[in-house]
């Protein structure tokens, strides 16, 4: 009896939950990755481990994907995690007019939140803005992002996935009905060019989905939303500071290492590869962030940096579904079989998303297997290069 | 945009499969204010495809993006171009030394993380005060509650150990990071570390370059730490030398204390 | 494995005395290589020398005329040289070693360097002028 084999194109924080999965599941999987490890959109998040405080009243689908996963996150790979919690502070007046939506979200999503006067969170972030009229307890916590990715890579390589990186799918190979049976890979470190056959191929490449997907003649509602972020090169908090109002630009400051990462900002682009750091938007999140902490003025700009969003927009019903994530069957979207496409969602629910995904793989190939990523710990990120030598 | 661009030359080192290296030049109209590694994920993105270079956080975390710049360890993502180079100059590319190079940039970093392992270097630290030496503290007040984790300042850029001279002539010799991951582990009644930091791959395979110290971006100060482990160490033998050799007798002391 | 072991021993050693796009650290490091070297080639011969004048008194006459050759006088002074910066440099090691300012290594071999110079500088004068 052979596994059923599946390809998994991308390795961002998706492509490499999704191995991990299906890897434990019993599959036979192999990830093409055209970079390294988490060199897409997924190795540049700021890396907040989401409370999913941030979207509690807006978003509450994605919220109550934060808080969950988040905890699971801890438990199985807390070697790759600051768990230090996180802040929502009110600055002026709208802030505070935001509360009580935020804290009635917040119940609602069962995040749990502490109310602090202003003097308590002075106290226990003296440098935030001494201005700070209320403040809210959240379990925020912030986490490396290329740790996180190879933790999952590690674990699913034990699993026996493969991982194929500097390896580019340059077509999918489609059968005389239209339905995808494989890859065209390029070998980018031996510059040679292959192809790879599978039951299945999964599209995990983040913004690129929809790239990858016209590939086959399917469509992916998607919609690249980049945002700049900077870090600095001293760690005057030591929890995520959130502003307590609607996401916008500039909102968060984090501890990561000995730095303080700010972030971040919106905008469209049509050139997925290579996205400029654009000065204005710099300049227009380090003044929202001085307003959350007010040092960052002081400290030395270490990184200016930028990461693009697989954001999912409207759909055919013209419902924008925000934060959260959708795994895509094109034989249902696109009457094209062999071929799934997962994107949207956050670093955070990177485990939900291989889960659903997983599962849509298990009814579409008739194999019963259940899901077992939230019990399983995963491995030390070095695992990932232990198992080269 | 405000500052003006500035035209700039990348020797790129280029290596594929069995093929014999070379370098590829490519002029690129960069700011100077961008970081070298901007410079190379905009030649991959629009003048070579087949580039091959390691990347991931582009802010210092992850340690992915260590390369020679000019002959010096630079972690390409945080260094300014304006630092490397000037306008009409020449930024010559490439990968670490004493690190197997897989394709152009792309070096296998196996080596680093397998001893990193072998030194029980733990990536998160609970006892934060330890991990920042004093002149990089943060600058804000330290709590006397201050049980917050951290993750390890080391980065596993690898950077030490391309600028080591002996891991250059020694490739066994365990190199700066690793035995600053043990130091930072500590090795106090670790029976196991002290042998493997007490060796001629240890601790005293150092022959006091520094460069280490040089280079490392993220303040682990390496050099020093050796330089401290081998006080240790030292202290250790001593200790041993009064209290009769048998590890054994030295644990049941430790333990009846 | 590509790059780490392919290239000989030798050839590895020899980018120990490269000093590019290195710090002033290194050339502390290479020149103690460098004394090192000097040092230990003299001593060999030194060695033939003495052999020398187990040859006879003529033999040693003779040897004694070489010693004096102002090449020869040249040669001591830079023997000299090299065992003050290797003694003092082996000194911040040492130090270094023990635990004792690491973190000023840089100053302390600067420091060094410079009584080393000096102190070579009054012995050439010295030797040059007797
Ligand atoms: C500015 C910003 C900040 C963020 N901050 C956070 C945060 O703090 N917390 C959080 O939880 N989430 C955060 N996110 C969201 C999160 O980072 C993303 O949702 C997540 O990284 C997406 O991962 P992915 O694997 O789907 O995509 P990617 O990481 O982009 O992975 C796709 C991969 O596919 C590869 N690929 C593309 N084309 C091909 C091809 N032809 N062949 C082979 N491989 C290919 C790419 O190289 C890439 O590695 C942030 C996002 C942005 C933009
Ligand atoms: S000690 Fe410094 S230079 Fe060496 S691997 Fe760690 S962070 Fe990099
Ligand atoms: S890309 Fe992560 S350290 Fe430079």
């Amino acid at each position: 009896m052979s596994k059923p084999k599946v390809i998994i194109i991308g390795a961002g924080f998706t492509g490499v939950a999704t191995a991990h999965d299906l890897a434990l599941r019993g599959f036979d999987v192999v990830v093409v990755e055209r970079g390294e490890i988490a060199s897409g959109t997924s190795g540049r998040t700021h890396g907040v481990l989401h409370s999913g405080g941030r979207y509690a009243v807006s978003d509450q689908e994605s919220a109550v994907e934060c808080i969950d996963e988040n905890m699971i996150l801890r438990k199985i790979v807390p070697q790759v995690i600051e768990p230090n919690g996180g802040l929502f502070i009110a600055i002026d007046e709208s802030d505070l007019a935001y509360a009580e939506e935020f804290i009635e979200g917040c119940n609602a999503c069962h995040i749990p939140i502490q109310e602090l006067t202003a003097r308590q969170a002075l106290e226990m972030e003296p440098n935030l803005n001494p201005k700070v009229l209320a403040a809210f307890t959240v379990p925020d916590g912030t986490f490396d992002p290329l740790r996180l990715a190879l933790s999952f890579a590690a674990s699913a390589r034990k699993n026996g996935a493969r991982f194929r990186t500097y390896t580019e799918m340059e077509q999918l190979i489609i059968d005389g009905q239209g339905n995808v049976t494989g890859v065209k890979v390029w070998d980018r470190t031996t510059d040679t060019h292959e192809e790879i056959y599978a039951d299945l191929v999964v599209n995990a490449t983040g913004a690129w989905v929809g790239e990858i997907a016209s590939h086959a003649g399917a469509h992916v509602p998607i919609k690249p939303t980049p945002g700049v972020m900077v870090a600095f090169d001293q760690r005057l908090v030591q929890r995520v500071i959130n502003r307590l109002n609607k996401p916008g630009d500039g909102d968060i400051v984090l501890p990561q290492r000995r730095m303080m990462v700010v972030g971040t900002t919106s905008f469209e682009v049509t050139d997925l590869d290579y996205v400029p750091v654009v000065e204005d938007q710099v300049k227009i999140m380090l003044e929202r962030g001085e307003e959350l902490v007010p040092g960052i003025r002081k400290t030395n700009v270490r990184g200016a940096y930028m990461a693009t969003r697989p954001l999912i927009g409207g759909g055919s019903t013209g419902r924008s579904i925000a934060r959260t994530f959708k795994c895509f069957d094109h034989k249902e979207t696109d009457n094209i079989d062999g071929l799934v496409t997962i994107t949207g969602g956050k670093a955070t629910t990177l485990r939900a998303m291989a889960e659903k995904t997983a599962d849509v793989v298990c009814q579409k190939m008739g194999v019963q297997a259940v899901c077992t990523t939230k019990e399983v710990p995963l491995l030390s990120y070095r695992d990932y290069y232990l198992q080269n030598n | 945009m405000s500052t003006p661009k500035w035209v700039v030359t990348f020797q790129i080192y280029r290596k594929k499969g069995n093929a014999d290296p070379h370098f590829d030049e490519f002029k690129l109209e960069v700011s100077p204010d961008e970081y070298v590694l901007d410079g190379i994920e905009r030649v991959w993105a629009f003048h070579d495809r087949s580039l091959a270079f390691r990347h991931a956080c582009h802010h210092s975390t992850c340690g992915a993006c260590g390369m020679r710049v000019n002959g010096a360890e630079k972690l390409t993502c945080i260094t300014l171009i304006r630092d490397v180079t000037q306008d009409g100059g020449v930024l010559r590319i490439e990968p670490m030394r004493n690190f197997p190079v897989v394709s152009d940039l792309a070096v296998d970093m196996g080596i680093l993380y397998t001893r990193m392992e072998m030194v029980e270097h733990q990536p998160v630290n609970s006892d934060a005060k330890e991990a920042i030496q004093p002149e990089a503290r943060p600058a804000g007040p330290v709590g006397e509650e201050e049980d917050y984790i951290r993750l390890s300042d080391c980065i596993e850029c690898g950077l030490c150990i391309s600028a080591c001279p002996i891991s250059g002539s020694s490739p066994e010799y365990l190199g700066p990071a690793v035995l600053a991951g043990a130091h930072q582990h500590g090795i106090k009644g670790n029976e196991q570390l002290l042998k493997l930091v007490d060796s001629e791959d240890g601790v005293w395979r150092c022959h006091s370059a520094f460069e280490c110290t040089a280079v490392c971006p993220s303040f682990v100060e390496p050099g020093w730490r050796i330089m401290d482990l081998r006080k240790q160490v030292i202290g250790e033998r001593f200790k041993r030398l009064f209290r009769g050799s048998s590890p054994k007798i030295i644990d049941t002391m430790e333990a009846s204390k | 494995m590509t790059g780490v072991s392919k290239t000989s021993p030798l050839s590895r050693a020899a980018k120990w005395f490269d000093p590019r796009a290195r710090t002033i650290s290194t050339i502390g490091f290479i020149l103690n290589r460098i004394t090192a070297l000097g040092l230990s080639f003299y001593l060999f011969l030194h060695l033939i020398m003495l052999g020398q004048l187990a040859q006879g008194p003529q033999a040693y006459d003779g040897f004694l005329a070489t010693v004096h050759s102002p090449i020869f006088v040249f040669g001591e002074v830079l023997v000299i040289a090299a065992g003050f910066i290797h003694g003092l440099n082996g000194i911040r090691i040492a130090l270094n070693s023990f635990g004792v300012g690491a973190r000023y290594q840089k100053a302390t071999f600067l420091v060094l360097l410079s009584i080393a110079v000096i102190c070579s500088l009054i012995f050439a004068v010295r030797i040059f002028t007797v």
